[in-house]
C-alpha cells in the first residue's frame, strides 16, 4: 500500500493526514520482558540484564484501543519461545500442539507411545488471551512466567 | 471449542494471582540453554472493527542468556584405594553449566582426620576416555594445571597421582581432595563477570560457586614384618649352662602379617660380644648357606649374618639360625 513515489507520500501526509491514519492498526501492542527476582521475600521484576537457565521471566503484552472506534473478538496469542517453558498456569488458554488446538491447561492431553497422559507446563507452546471488546481508549497488561529452560 | 472471556478489570486482577502462583515454580538445574542464546517473544493480536477481521503484532523482546559457572567433581572409585608406595585416584569433572569453560585443577592431600598424608606426583587427563590411567598416554598435568575447555555438560576424567609416606601402619587411611574451578572465575553463587561468558554476556556464577570438591580414599596396604628371637644352648657337659665353649644356637622367625607381602626381606643380626661366630652354621628354613657373599642368600660379613629372603608373601614366615660358641 505504499508503493506510490515518496513525493506523494509527503504530499499526503501534509495535505491528507486523516486517511493516513485510518490505514493505522487500532490497536497497539507493545511487548516486555523481565526477570523476576525474590529479593528480601518480595518478588521483583527487574531488566533482564543477566538471564541464566532457571531464571524465572515474565513476558507482557500491553494493548490499547487507539481508535475512536471499539475492537471486537480481541484474542492475543503468543507462541513460547523454545527456550523456556511455562512457569505456572495462569488466566489464559494455551496449546500443547504448536497452536492448533487451544484450552485450558487441565483440559489438555497428550499421547505418548499410545499413552494418553494430561499436559504438564512444560508441554505448553502457545499461550492465548481473549477480551470480548476493547472500547476506544481501553488498555490491559496480559503476562505469563516463564523459566528459561 | 468456547473461549473464557475476560473483563479488562479482572484480567489484570489475574495478572496478581498468576505472580503468586507462579512464585511456587521449580527452578531448573544444571546445564539448560547454552550460553549465548537469545530468546525471543513475540505477541500477535486478531480482532474485528466493523465487521473487519485485523491483525497486529507486537515489538518482539530478546533477552541473551548468561554464562551459568557449575561444575561438579565426584571420585570414580568404588571405595579407598590401596596404596604401597604410590596410587592413582579417579575422578570426574563435569561442566554442569551452559557454556564452554575449562576448569583449574587442584589436589590436595591434606584433609581433616587424615591418618596419614600422601604427597601428589602429578595430575593426568585422561585423553583416551577408557577410564584407566595409562603413563604415557593419559596427559600429564601439573597439580594446579587446568582441563580443556569442556562444552556444556561434558566431562573430563581427572587422575591424581599420589605416593605415600614410608612407615605406615596397615590400613591407615588418607583423604586425598581434588578441587576444580572455572577458570573464569569463582565465588558466591550470583557473583557476576561482566562480559565474560560465552556468547558475549556476563559469567554469573552458579550454585555450585564455580567450584566443587570431591575426596578419594586411601587405605595403606603394607608389610608388617615380626621377628622372634630365640636360643637354646648346648655346655660341653651334655647340659645347657652358658659357659665357655658352650654352643648357643639362635633361631630368629620373621613372620608377615599386614596388608601386602614383604620384598626384599633381609634378615641380619649381630653376633654377641664374648661369643664367635660357629662358621658354616647359618641355614635358612633349615636350608644350609654359605658364608662367603656368593650366588645364595646368605652370608657372614663383618661380624654379622646376613640372608636375603627376598619377596615373602603374607602370613608366610622365615626361620633363619645360626650357631656360636661362647668365649
Amino acid at each position: 500500500m505504499f508503493h506510490r513515489p515518496l513525493i506523494a507520500c509527503l504530499c499526503a501526509s501534509l495535505l491528507a493526514a486523516t486517511p493516513l491514519r485510518a490505514q493505522e492498526s487500532p490497536v497497539a501492542l507493545r511487548g516486555e520482558v523481565h526477570v523476576v527476582r525474590v529479593v528480601d521475600g518480595v518478588e521483583t521484576r527487574q531488566p533482564p540484564e543477566q538471564v541464566v537457565p532457571g531464571d524465572k521471566l515474565v513476558f507482557s503484552t500491553h494493548y490499547r484501543n487507539t481508535q475512536a472506534v471499539a475492537v471486537d473478538g480481541f484474542v492475543v496469542t503468543n507462541p513460547l519461545p523454545a527456550q523456556v517453558m511455562l512457569a505456572a498456569d495462569g488466566p489464559f488458554e494455551v496449546s500443547v500442539d504448536g497452536g492448533t488446538e487451544f484450552g485450558p491447561l487441565a483440559s489438555r492431553t497428550l499421547t505418548e507411545n499410545g499413552a494418553v497422559r494430561p499436559a504438564t507446563l512444560a508441554d505448553v507452546s502457545h499461550v492465548r488471551w481473549t477480551v470480548a471488546r476493547l472500547e476506544p481508549g481501553a488498555e490491559g497488561e496480559l503476562s505469563y512466567f516463564a523459566t528459561v529452560r | 471449542m468456547t473461549t473464557p472471556r475476560l473483563p479488562l478489570r479482572s484480567a489484570a486482577l489475574a495478572g496478581a494471582a498468576l505472580a503468586a502462583a507462579a512464585l511456587s515454580a521449580a527452578p531448573l538445574t544444571a546445564g539448560g540453554v547454552d550460553a549465548g542464546t537469545l530468546i525471543s517473544n513475540t505477541a500477535t493480536a486478531t480482532f474485528t472493527t466493523g465487521g473487519h477481521p485485523q491483525s497486529v503484532t507486537s515489538n518482539t523482546v530478546t533477552v541473551r542468556v548468561d554464562e551459568l559457572l557449575n561444575v561438579t567433581t565426584v571420585s570414580n572409585d568404588a571405595g579407598p584405594v590401596t596404596i604401597n608406595g604410590s596410587a592413582v585416584l579417579a575422578f570426574t569433572v563435569t561442566n554442569t553449566g551452559n557454556g564452554p569453560e575449562a576448569f583449574t585443577l587442584l589436589a590436595d592431600p591434606n584433609v581433616g582426620g587424615n591418618a596419614f598424608a600422601a604427597s601428589v606426583s602429578g595430575l593426568a587427563l585422561d585423553t583416551n576416555g577408557n577410564g584407566t590411567y595409562e603413563p604415557g598416554v593419559d596427559l600429564p598435568l601439573i597439580n594446579g594445571g587446568a582441563t580443556p575447555v569442556l562444552a556444556a555438560d561434558a566431562s573430563q576424567v581427572v587422575f591424581v597421582l599420589v605416593s605415600a609416606p614410608t612407615g605406615l601402619a596397615n590400613g591407615a587411611t588418607s583423604q586425598v581432595r581434588l578441587r576444580a574451578e572455572a577458570v573464569t572465575g569463582t565465588g558466591a553463587p550470583g557473583t557476576l563477570f561482566a562480559g565474560a561468558g560465552h556468547g558475549g554476556g556476563a559469567a554469573v556464577v552458579g550454585t555450585s560457586g564455580a567450584s566443587a570438591l570431591g575426596n578419594g580414599g586411601l587405605v595403606a596396604q603394607v608389610a608388617a614384618v615380626s621377628l622372634v628371637k630365640s636360643a637354646t644352648i648346648a655346655d660341653p657337659f651334655g647340659g645347657s649352662r652358658p659357659v665357655p665353649g658352650a654352643t648357643v644356637t639362635f633361631s630368629i622367625v620373621a613372620s608377615v602379617g599386614g596388608g601386602a607381602a614383604a620384598d626384599a626381606l633381609v634378615i641380619a643380626d649381630a653376633i654377641p660380644a664374648g661369643t664367635t661366630y660357629r662358621p658354616g652354621s647359618l641355614r635358612l628354613d633349615n636350608a644350609p648357606l654359605t658364608d662367603a657373599s656368593d650366588g645364595d642368600a646368605g652370608a657372614f660379613i663383618g661380624n654379622s649374618v646376613r640372608v636375603d629372603a627376598g619377596s615373602v608373601p603374607v602370613s608366610a614366615t622365615r626361620t633363619v639360625t645360626f650357631a656360636v660358641t661362647i668365649d
